[in-house]
């Protein structure tokens, strides 16, 4: 059987499919649910309870000594599962005739729907560890071993609905062939850990789970998002092939790691890095980028119930700007939202999160986070080069306000005696379609700007990134893209100031060559994805990219624009490999 | 059956820590313990349950009312009244 998905980073891998699904309930073994005795029942009950309490102890006690936020978590689950309410409730249930599955489900939804009903946040926070106990309870139940992704005993596919930002944090990068998943656009935590581990990986294959069993073969072919269920020989003598052709392509393209971006005529391209932690960048990329093209803050604000404070913020800022030795380094400032629920800054849920309070607009709310993050990264701006860059900007009126706070910052510091680089580079993220229209103003007054493509790209589509049903409507690719791209180029050169553009766009070796062709000489990127970019630019000239953005600026739509990206990329591929092969000839 | 009414005056109210240290001394005694919101008189809950604790939403300024019967009714109602009063130490 063949099935069709989105390919979110290249390679074909044949291997076994390992099902990964920690969050669901398992399911009540059918057999001795009549003819179980209620001691029987109560007894597995107990049992289950005793291994789920096992669990939670091995995973506290891994966490040793340290105060981490896992282990909050899980002395939590622990209370939940020790709690003599629930206990109680379970028991009547099944004396009363429920299965214990059924008795656990139904206390568990009671209390969650009470807990739900709860005026505080803090409480209603606590039912999504509710579900958590009960599914590690249901599991133990049904005698299933947890699963996790952390040690993995061979490699294997992984498919699964969704990764979580916890699973990607604790993948096991070794034993991990490819990723295969349900749900999930190209800009989901799923894509983002494939990218930037370089694994394989389809996405939005509906029901995959369903399909497959534990151990099944299978071959995944992430370069067109085609996965084989149970293939027949020509499929794989096809496969093979496909493969053979992707590895040669890889390894032409790796031989570009340590290049410069320069096109063939001369035209140096800035390759730069999207961070989020400069302690875990290898050495070779950093060293093989020209700077930091987007440094996310936000992690620092996640997993911890205190906000960071000035210190702790210091400290990472100052490890970039040192790792990087002079380079720039762009540090975006902090860009939450409702959408993220942090233990350190309980947000009010909003209807529309992407619209709503985020970014820019909390912090000129919470001047507290605002101002301490400002105040480290001003500190820290003599360890290097270091260009502060504010998210969310809709308006020149939220420029001008966010560059009057780094003023008072600015003389705040200057009172306290404390040394920073007052002549600090300003500038603004473009991911609001009103900005970008007022390019040309916003040219005059920042130091530069870098383009968000993702969002940029949601709020000019309407379509919400995150969401499958829309994944249609959301089209990097659509003409409507480059031609405000093209204008934001058009604004910047003329006043002379440095553009960046830092979305997935920077990374895609099509999207990347149609920026060169508009004068954009920044692109930042995933560590894995700028051999592939430094590669076209290296091989293409500015001026026949010039030519390739005219003819997409004038294309209908996006599979057009698409195509005449994708067959001059294909062209260069069918070149470099024709010259190899002479190559090899020869000798 | 011994009863008290006392005053949350932690920040976090009857929440996260503060809860657990509260629930955990409740365990302690024999006596049946319930506790409830004092503007809502109708939702005493089993005090020595986590989950039932953290439903009253008692935030800051809250009054509670902590009710026990048995044998240790009067040391349990008074141990959880003191620390309720103290801030559980939180200030």
């Amino acid at each position: 059987m063949k099935l069709k998905g989105l390919p979110a980073y290249k390679g074909v891998v044949f291997g076994k499919a390992s099902l990964y699904l920690p969050r669901e309930a398992a399911p009540e073994p059918s057999c001795n649910s009549q003819t179980e005795s209620t001691e029987e029942k109560v007894l597995r009950y107990e049992t289950a309870l005793r291994r789920a309490d096992t669990e939670i102890e091995k995973i506290v006690c891994a966490a040793g000594k340290d105060d981490t936020e896992q282990k909050k978590i899980m002395c939590a689950h622990r209370m939940i599962l020790e709690d003599v309410a629930m206990d109680e409730m379970i028991r009547n249930a099944i004396t009363r005739g429920k299965s214990a599955a059924n008795a656990i489900c139904e206390t568990y939804e009671t209390f969650i729907a009470l807990l739900q009903d709860a005026e505080n946040q803090f409480t209603q926070e606590r039912v999504s560890d509710m579900r958590d106990v009960r599914s590690r309870l249901l599991r133990c139940l049904s005698g299933e071993e947890e699963q996790s992704l952390s040690h993995l005993p061979e490699p294997v596919i992984i498919v699964t609905k969704e990764l979580y930002p916890s699973d990607t944090v604790t993948i096991d990068r070794e034993n991990v062939l490819a990723i295969v998943t349900e749900t999930g656009g190209i800009t989901s935590h799923t894509a983002i850990l494939a990218r930037s581990y370089g694994i394989p990986t389809v996405l939005s294959v509906p029901h995959i789970t369903e399909y497959l069993s534990e151990g099944d073969e299978l071959i995944v072919d992430a370069v067109t998002g085609c996965l084989y269920l149970d293939p027949t020989q020509e499929e794989i003598t096809a496969c093979r092939k496909q493969q053979a052709a992707y590895q040669k392509e890889k390894n032409v393209i790796n031989t570009y790691a340590a290049a410069e971006g320069k096109t063939p005529d001369g035209i140096r391209i800035q390759i730069e890095m999207n961070i989020s932690n400069a302690d875990t960048v290898r050495e070779e990329d950093a060293a093989h980028s020209d700077g930091v093209g987007l440094m996310r803050s936000e992690f620092l604000f996640m997993d911890r119930e205190q906000l960071p404070d000035e210190e702790t913020q210091l400290a990472h800022y100052r490890a970039a700007l040192e790792k990087w030795r002079g380079k720039p380094v762009i540090l975006r400032t902090v860009d939450i939202g409702g959408d993220k629920q942090l233990p350190c800054l309980p947000l009010k849920k909003e209807e529309n999160p992407f619209l709503g309070k985020r970014a820019l607009r909390l912090c000129f709310d919470r001047t507290d986070i605002f101002r301490t993050q400002l105040r480290a990264a001003l500190r820290a701006s003599v360890y290097g080069e270091l260009w502060l860059m504010f998210p969310m900007v809709s308006s020149m009126d939220d420029w001008h306000r966010a560059k009057g706070f780094v003023q008072t910052v600015m003389e705040e510091l200057a009172e306290e005696h404390i040394h920073f680089n007052p002549a600090i580079k300003l500038g603004i993220m473009i991911e609001v379609p009103s900005i970008a229209i007022m390019a040309d103003q916003a040219a005059r007054e920042v130091d530069f700007a870098s383009v968000g493509t993702n969002d940029l790209c949601q709020y000019l589509m309407a379509a919400d990134r995150m969401n499958p049903e829309v994944s249609a409507y959301y089209q990097t690719f659509n003409p409507a893209m480059f031609r405000i791209l093209r204008y934001l180029a058009q604004c910047f050169t003329r006043e002379k100031k440095p553009l960046g553009v830092c979305g997935e766009m920077g990374g895609d070796p099509r999207t990347a060559l149609a920026l060169v062709g508009m004068g954009i000489h920044m692109l930042s990127m995933n560590a894995s994805a700028m051999p592939g970019v430094k590669r076209v630019i290296n091989n293409i000239t500015a001026e026949e990219a010039r030519q390739i953005t005219d003819a997409i600026c004038e294309a209908r739509t996006a599979e057009e624009a698409e195509a005449v990206l994708t067959v001059r990329l294909a062209a260069l591929s069918e070149a470099e490999l024709a010259e190899r092969r002479s190559d090899e000839e020869v000798f | 059956m011994y009863e008290k009414r006392v005053t949350i005056i932690n920040k976090t109210g009857l929440h996260a820590r503060p809860a657990v240290v509260f629930v955990k001394t409740a365990a302690q005694y024999k006596a049946s313990i319930l506790v409830s919101r004092a503007d809502k008189p109708g939702t005493k809950v089993n005090a020595k349950s986590m989950v039932f604790v953290l439903s009253l939403s008692a935030s800051q300024g809250t009054e509670i009312c902590i009710t026990a019967e048995g044998a240790d009714e009067q040391a349990a109602v008074e141990a959880l009244a003191a620390l309720t009063e103290t801030g559980f130490d939180e200030g």
